[in-house]
């Protein structure tokens, strides 16, 4: 319990600082990129907007810089993220709307590529020293090719070239959206090919690690105990497989976040409604309070990721529930 | 105090070879490179030819020609990036695991605070900040990656340094008198160094991997060539779309060799670190050289009759392992 | 006590480590028998080849290990009369419906034989569940009781992780475990040696009482002669891979006939850890890769002669052939003058193991 309590104090001390940080950042930056944008939107939005930007930032540009930061504070507290200069909306809620193309795409992909990626490196490190070792070279070059380059391969190979799967766009665009057979068809064949790309380009990694793990493991003389015993020899990688996971899981911090970043430019490769898609636009448009917001979203769900793996941590491992003060 | 002898495996080998090619055109590149990569003077969408080895692009660019030169920008702002991450893992992690105490609590708090807050998603805030001068000089966003890519480093290095702390030698120069800074830096770092071997070479795949991206997105100059900004070209030229696999091809496989290449060598470094995944690693073609039958299963310890014994001196097998199942 | 079986007979026994000119050769041509409900005690230094010896009977050795020469048979009795099974030439199914039924073993560190991350319950539940598969829920957890009261351990450690019991309860889990299925034969490797004095004494007074009770044969390796005396039957002294004297447990520890048992028996063993320290022997055991020509011996020997440094002892029958010692001091044709200390008289009406 301490433990999970301690790694709660962590996170919560990371959303403080990255709210402080997202608050802070353009106020350190040189040259003040808050005055230009103003410079730059003036004449081309209503002084309403300009308003609005400037308490976003701070209400009004004038106050002392904690009194800022406590209006700051107040309009996160209320929910307020300001309004997007390009979509000319509240940021809370496009994002709001946004938010599930992405958890849906990037939370199974990470689940299925977990998974298989997990279950193929216990097999491949029981096995160690067969053919199978022969994959290693190449799931090492999948796990340094960059997503967004293995989804632009994918398009141009099974869409552009082969037309087995849709282009773009995250379901048919003659469809408008309801319950029914057709558009989740749509829905589903249009994720395929995402999906795809993010499960092959981060399953290697956990595949590799798994293995070798899996290979320290057998090397234990729990599992020379368990073959003793007489047991099956699925049962015997059971027990090892079992133990091996356990760094896969304390391991998720790292993994989840270089997933989540990788991801999110797939969005933009595949047309993909979504944050990652947000993002980009929200660069090229220099638009301030939506990179803000967005930041401040994708940070909070990977703590919220973060803070599940230490919750299955803590199940899967008994040592962690009655450890004495560590 | 040893040094570190890598296990020359194949895959170690292929590893260096690979990256020592890149290092060569890093250095060489922007030289051998047959046109200037941003002359649009070409014929567009011209496919692989001996004029254009990798064909030209949708602007009538020399693909050739960007990779070589791209190639100086992608590695040199991944090193520095990767090196840089790497000195400031060392001394946040050799610090926290040596001194311990309230030191190694504040800075393991940091170090977990950089490692949940996700990279990638920051550095975009960050350089969209930049102004645009900032933002092309390779040398701001380098130091900029380093600074999100140090806390994994930071992290192993003080799990080992304070299992380190408390072994025999380092009791020894403790009481010998040795200061704290000459004790950690003479006696413990070099027993640090396949651990920061292996964070280097992943803090440097890091940031190559981030740079890239960077680029993709426009977030770096986009007229100075790196292999992000190719891909950068690429997308929004809707290189894919009218397959154009020669502009979008090498810049991607190039990112990906420079990654298998560090990856590879880090097989080599993992295995030294854990000797468990080196031994019994008989290879397929070593047990056909021994007429060693199949690989040897836990549980079922191989019997292979030997004859003549000690004088084993050509092919000592008799019979192949016991009975076949 | 009259033997009509041997459950175990070993024959010119041989491993190896590694392959081809790599290799080296940790057990060399050991040979015994075990006879049903008997106790065999091995001995030797650390590194002299008793832990390779054991895994490699049970097949359990790992790569790089492999077994070079030799025969292992083990005799199962049944309700159709014994049936030979040979070790060596069965397959992998066929040796895993022996294990734990027929053999089974204890490891020397019992923290990392316990799988950390599984209740003690469900330990013993899997192996009931694996080999009998007639046994209800209810039984299988019955039995792990009354296995555990055997052992003098409470039924809620069944409820315990590894990590919640102490280095002798955990120990004496795996005995019980050991002897779920009541097997013929148990292999102990080191089971004590990670243990305090005291508790050492006492597992091994328990398992005494319940060798004597179950009646299964036994392999018990161990770096303390004191300790074999009081539970073995006979002792095998390992020395670099070979059995260097055999003998009757009383017969060996009161009236030594080869250097090295003696220097064994005049070393103290460490209270704590597994290494020991022969402050009887000088010098330490030979590197495998580099071992002396003659006698392995023989470097550390105080007796040594030139014979000794040239020609490999053979295995001589002494003392009415009740036992073997490899060593040339006995052998009459050199003509070597024994020294007192190696040929004491023993009369063995003195008693064994209290
Ligand atoms: N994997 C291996 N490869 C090469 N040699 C090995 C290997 N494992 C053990 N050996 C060698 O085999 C010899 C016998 O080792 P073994 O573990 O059987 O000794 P032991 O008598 O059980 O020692 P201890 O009392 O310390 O358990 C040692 O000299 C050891 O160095
Ligand atoms: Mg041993």
């Amino acid at each position: 319990m301490r433990m999970l309590l301690r790694r709660l104090g962590v996170y919560a001390f990371t959303a403080w600082v990255t709210i402080t940080v997202n608050f802070i950042l353009p106020h350190l930056m040189p040259g003040d990129p808050i005055q230009q944008l103003i410079a730059k939107l003036t004449g081309r939005v209503t002084p309403e907007e300009i308003r609005a930007i400037k308490e976003q930032f701070g209400a009004g540009l004038d106050q002392p810089l904690y009194l800022q930061y406590l209006h700051y504070w107040g309009h996160l507290l209320q929910g307020q993220l300001g309004t997007s200069i390009s979509l000319s909306a509240p940021v809370a809620q496009v994002l709001g709307s946004q938010i599930w193309w992405t958890i849906g795409l990037i939370g199974i992909a990470a689940v299925l590529s977990f998974v298989i990626g997990t279950f193929l490196g216990v097999v491949f490190g029981w096995t160690r020293g067969s053919r199978f070792d022969s994959v290693i070279p190449l799931a090492t070059f999948l796990q340094s090719v960059p997503y967004y380059f293995l989804g632009t391969i994918l398009i141009m190979a099974f869409a552009v070239h082969f037309h087995f799967f849709p282009l773009q766009n995250a379901y048919d665009q003659y469809l408008s959206p309801g319950f029914n057979t057709t558009y989740i068809w749509s829905l589903f064949r249009h994720s395929q090919l995402p999906i795809l790309s993010i499960v092959l380009s981060s399953l290697a990694g956990w595949m590799l690690g798994m293995r070798n793990m899996m290979i320290t493991t057998v090397a234990e003389d729990f599992v020379l105990m368990a073959v003793a015993k007489g047991l099956p020899r699925r049962r015997v990688i059971f027990h090892a497989a079992r133990n091996a996971i356990l760094p896969s899981v304390a391991n998720f911090a790292l993994a989840i976040g270089l997933l989540v970043s990788g991801s999110l430019l797939v969005e933009q490769i595949f047309n993909y409604p979504g944050v990652g898609n947000l993002l980009v636009q929200a660069v090229g448009n220099e638009d301030y309070p939506l990179l803000q917001g967005i930041f401040l979203l994708i940070t909070f769900t990977v703590l919220g990721a973060n803070f599940l793996a230490d919750l299955l941590y803590y199940l899967l491992d008994p040592r962690t529930r009655t450890a004495t003060a560590h | 105090m040893k040094s570190i002898q890598i296990p020359r495996s194949p895959k170690v080998l292929i590893g260096f070879g690979i990256l020592l090619v890149f290092i060569v055109l890093t250095v060489i590149g922007p030289w051998v490179a047959p046109y200037n990569p941003s002359s649009s003077a070409f014929i567009p969408n011209l496919k692989p030819s001996w004029q254009h080895w990798l064909g030209t692009t949708t602007l009538g660019q020399d693909v050739m020609s960007q990779l070589l030169v791209g190639c100086r920008a992608t590695m040199v702002v991944g090193f520095i990036a990767g090196f840089v991450a790497t000195i400031l893992s060392i001394v946040v992690g050799l610090a926290a695991g040596y001194v311990g105490g309230r030191t190694d609590e504040g800075l393991s708090l940091l170090s977990n605070v950089f490692l949940a807050i996700p990279g990638l998603p920051l550095l975009i805030v960050i350089n969209s900040y930049l102004p645009s001068g900032e933002q092309a000089n390779p040398l701001v966003v380098g130091l900029v990656i380093a600074l999100t890519g140090w806390a994994w480093g930071a992290r192993v290095l003080r799990a080992q340094t304070m299992s380190l702390r408390d072994r025999d030698f380092v009791e020894a120069a403790r009481i010998i008198g040795e200061s704290r800074s000459r004790i950690m830096f003479s006696e413990i770092g070099p027993n640090l160094l396949p651990i920061l071997a292996s964070s280097l070479l992943f803090t440097i795949l890091y940031s190559v991997g981030v740079y890239t991206t960077l680029a993709f997105l426009g977030l770096t100059n986009v007229a100075t060539w790196n292999w992000g900004t190719m891909l950068y070209w690429a997308q929004s030229n809707n290189a894919a779309l009218a397959n154009e696999w020669w502009w979008v091809g090498p810049p991607g496989i190039a990112i990906a060799l420079v990654g298998t290449s560090l990856a590879l060598i880090n097989f080599g470094i993992d295995e030294f670190i854990n000797p468990r995944l080196r031994a019994g690693g008989l290879s397929a073609r070593r047990r056909r050289q021994l007429g060693v039958a199949r690989r040897p299963r836990l549980g079922f310890t191989p019997v292979q009759r030997i004859t003549t014994y000690p004088e084993i001196s050509t092919i000592p097998v008799t019979s192949a392992e016991g009975i076949a199942q | 006590m009259t033997e009509q079986t041997n459950i175990l007979e070993v024959k010119d026994f041989s491993v190896n480590y590694g392959y081809g000119e790599a290799s080296v050769r940790a057990v060399s041509d050991v040979s015994f028998t075990l006879g049903t409900s008997r106790v065999l005690g091995v001995a030797g230094e650390s590194g002299s080849g008793k832990s390779t010896l054991v895994y490699g009977l049970t097949r359990l050795l790992r790569a790089p290990g492999v077994i070079s020469s030799g025969d292992v048979i083990l005799n199962i009795p049944g309700p159709d009369g014994v049936r030979s099974f040979d070790m060596l030439a069965a397959t992998e199914e066929e040796i895993r419906s022996v294990r734990w039924t027929n053999i089974s073993i204890v490891l020397q560190s019992a923290l990392s034989a316990l799988n950390p991350l599984r209740r003690i319950g469900r330990e013993f539940d899997e192996v009931f569940r694996t080999h009998d598969k007639s046994l209800s829920k209810d039984d299988r957890k019955a039995r792990a009781i009354e296995l555990l009261a055997m052992v003098g351990l409470d039924a809620n450690r069944l409820d315990r992780f590894p990590h919640e019991l102490s280095g002798g309860q955990r120990q004496r889990v795996m005995i019980a475990m050991a002897l779920a299925l009541r097997p013929e034969l148990v292999i102990m490797d080191e089971p004590t040696t990670a243990l305090d004095v005291v508790t050492q004494r006492e597992i091994v007074s328990e398992l005494y009482e319940l060798r004597k009770q179950l009646g299964f044969a036994m392999i018990f390796i161990t770096h303390d002669l004191s300790l074999l005396v009081e539970l073995a039957d006979e002792i095998m002294v390992m020395y670099a891979g070979h059995i260097v004297e055999r003998a009757v447990a009383t017969e060996l520890y009161n009236a030594p006939r080869h250097p090295y048992t003696l220097g064994l028996m005049n070393s103290f063993p460490p209270l704590h850890g597994q290494r020991e320290v022969m402050t009887g022997i000088p010098g330490s055991p030979p590197d495998l890769k580099a071992l002396p020509t003659g006698c392995t011996f023989s470097p550390r020997c105080p007796y040594a002669m030139d014979i000794c440094r040239e020609k490999v002892p053979p295995q001589l029958p002494l003392d009415n052939g009740t036992r073997l010692v490899a060593c040339w001091l006995h052998e009459p044709s050199v003509g070597a003058a024994v020294p007192v200390e190696l040929s004491k008289k023993f009369v063995s009406n003195a008693g064994g193991a209290q």
